[in-house]
């Protein structure tokens, strides 16, 4: 084959990065706002959050990944069968850990008082933490999920250890059936990876600063 | 709305956890401020009453204890026949019918003027889209703002603000309004048309406890004037008494220096 039909096959590997990569960025929003709120409002439970960040923080993906697939599907093969569910639940998680500690920023950013505003209309806690804190702590966070998304994109390669065809895999595979040429196809697998990451990050970029500049930051 | 023997104190980070030997030996005194010390007070429908009194003296705590937004150590608050101090009380509930006017505003950044007064029609009284909206519009016609509805903060002027903080307040219908200090973060040629806002919901009858040092708004509108130093009221009485001879020479000197600053201004 030649070095063009391989690269379609390697392109043929981005819809399965981009939605790992995609999936666990809406996993780990779902998972690291909450976290973020209860480490700032509920600060009795706050250990929790903060174990659960130091073990999805400290241990590899590629570790997790090996034991959540290898160790759990075992015992429990629906779901931790499905190395697509597997690889979206790791990495999913693991970015909530680091969503949680962007969000804490920016609801300090935010500030109190907008808490104190919102309770001062008869809202409780959660619910003003709903309709005013989540709203503006999107838009001081942006900066933040820019790069939390790029780091997705990338940490969506070591899915290829559960054997999910993605594009890094498929780069390992035409790099073990070529001859001995192994920096053509991670190179253009390189390049893939650079082309997913940027659009997002960059559009998250730029409405951030129009948010921004319409709430006066 | 009452409040009765109402402490507050701040200082130390957590009362529950501070074991007594704590309180005795560690804790060293001169950081705990009593900001609010056995305050009583007590505001009838349609009345408007006036807190005045030198800056740190807790004023701004007592009116937030009023609120519920801060929790007061020990005392009663009461709204109509309720308690809200009583355990078991829905304090969202109670704070839904007092409207809360801030000295630094506090508008919803990332909602338009009419957002901010719609907000909590919709998610907390949940009333229609239609009424809500229509209620919201209407308490911004009051405060005179129809032309910035669609503006954010962030476009407005600190008056305008502050006058969609009032909209804000009064949109719900609530049984009293608090202001803390609503014109004092502002410049002074802003003052005068949140005055002017104050000065027709007084003559329409609204409830109201007001912080504030505009002498002059204060002779004309309140029936009652507070002056509270040192966590206390030091001295109740209507405007005229201030204004002529007060009883108490900490009042007096206080009224010296605020109408020499006016007269000056």
């Amino acid at each position: 084959m030649d070095v063009w039909q391989q690269f379609i096959i390697l392109l043929e590997g981005v819809p399965l990065t981009l939605s790992i990569s995609l999936i666990s960025f809406l996993v780990g929003i779902a998972v690291g706002l909450p976290l973020a709120f209860i480490r700032v409002y509920e600060k009795e439970i706050g250990f929790v959050v903060d174990a659960y960040e130091k073990i999805f923080r400290g241990v590899p993906e590629i570790v997790l990944l090996i034991i959540f697939f290898f160790g759990l599907r075992p015992f429990f093969p629906f779901p931790f069968g499905n190395a697509f569910f597997v690889a979206c639940f790791v990495l999913g998680l693991r970015s909530g850990a680091n969503q949680s500690q962007i969000y804490r920023g920016a609801i300090r950013g935010v500030g109190d008082e907008q808490m104190i505003a919102g309770m001062s209309v008869g809202f409780s806690k959660w619910r003003a933490i709903w309709h005013i804190m989540v709203p503006q702590v999107f838009s001081f966070s942006t900066a933040g999920l820019g790069s939390e998304y790029a780091l997705l994109i990338k940490d969506s390669a070591y899915v290829y250890v559960i054997g999910l065809a993605e594009v890094m895999t498929r780069s390992l595979q035409w790099a073990r059936n070529g001859a001995g040429d192994y920096v053509t196809p991670f190179v253009l697998g390189a390049a893939i990876y650079i082309a997913l990451t940027f659009p997002l990050a960059y559009w998250l970029d730029r409405w951030g600063e129009r948010r921004k500049k319409k709430i006066g930051l | 709305m009452e409040a009765r023997h109402v402490y507050k104190t701040y200082g130390i980070k957590n009362p529950k956890k501070a074991k007594k030997e704590d309180a005795e030996t560690c804790v060293d005194i001169k950081h705990v401020v009593e900001a609010v010390k056995d305050v009583s007070l007590q505001i009838r429908k349609g009345d408007i009453k006036l807190i005045f009194g030198p800056s740190g003296s807790g004023k701004s705590t007592f009116l937030r204890c009023m609120a519920m937004l801060d929790i007061p150590d020990k005392g009663e608050i009461y709204l109509g026949d309720e308690c809200l101090t009583a355990p078991g009380v829905d304090l969202n509930k109670a704070r839904a019918r007092i409207g809360f006017v801030f000295q630094h505003i506090y508008l919803f950044r990332h909602l338009t003027a009419l957002g901010n007064v719609e907000l909590a029609l919709r998610k907390v009284l949940e009333l229609p889209k239609d009424e809500a909206r229509k209620r919201a519009i209407d308490a911004l016609t009051e405060v005179k703002l129809t032309d910035c509805i669609n503006k954010y903060p962030s476009q407005m002027s600190g008056g305008q603000a502050q006058r969609v903080g009032i909209a804000r307040a009064i949109a719900r219908n609530p049984d009293i309004i608090l202001l803390d200090e609503p014109t004092s973060a502002l410049d002074p040629e802003l003052t005068g048309e949140v005055i002017d806002t104050l000065r027709d919901l007084a003559k329409e009858g609204t409830t109201m406890l007001i912080v504030s040092h505009e002498m002059p708004f204060a002779r004309e509108v309140a029936e009652e004037m507070i002056f509270y130093d040192e966590g206390g009221v030091v001295e109740t009485g209507p405007p005229s008494l201030f204004f002529n001879a007060p009883n108490t020479d900490r009042a007096k000197q206080f009224m010296t220096r605020i109408i020499n600053r006016t007269t000056r201004e």
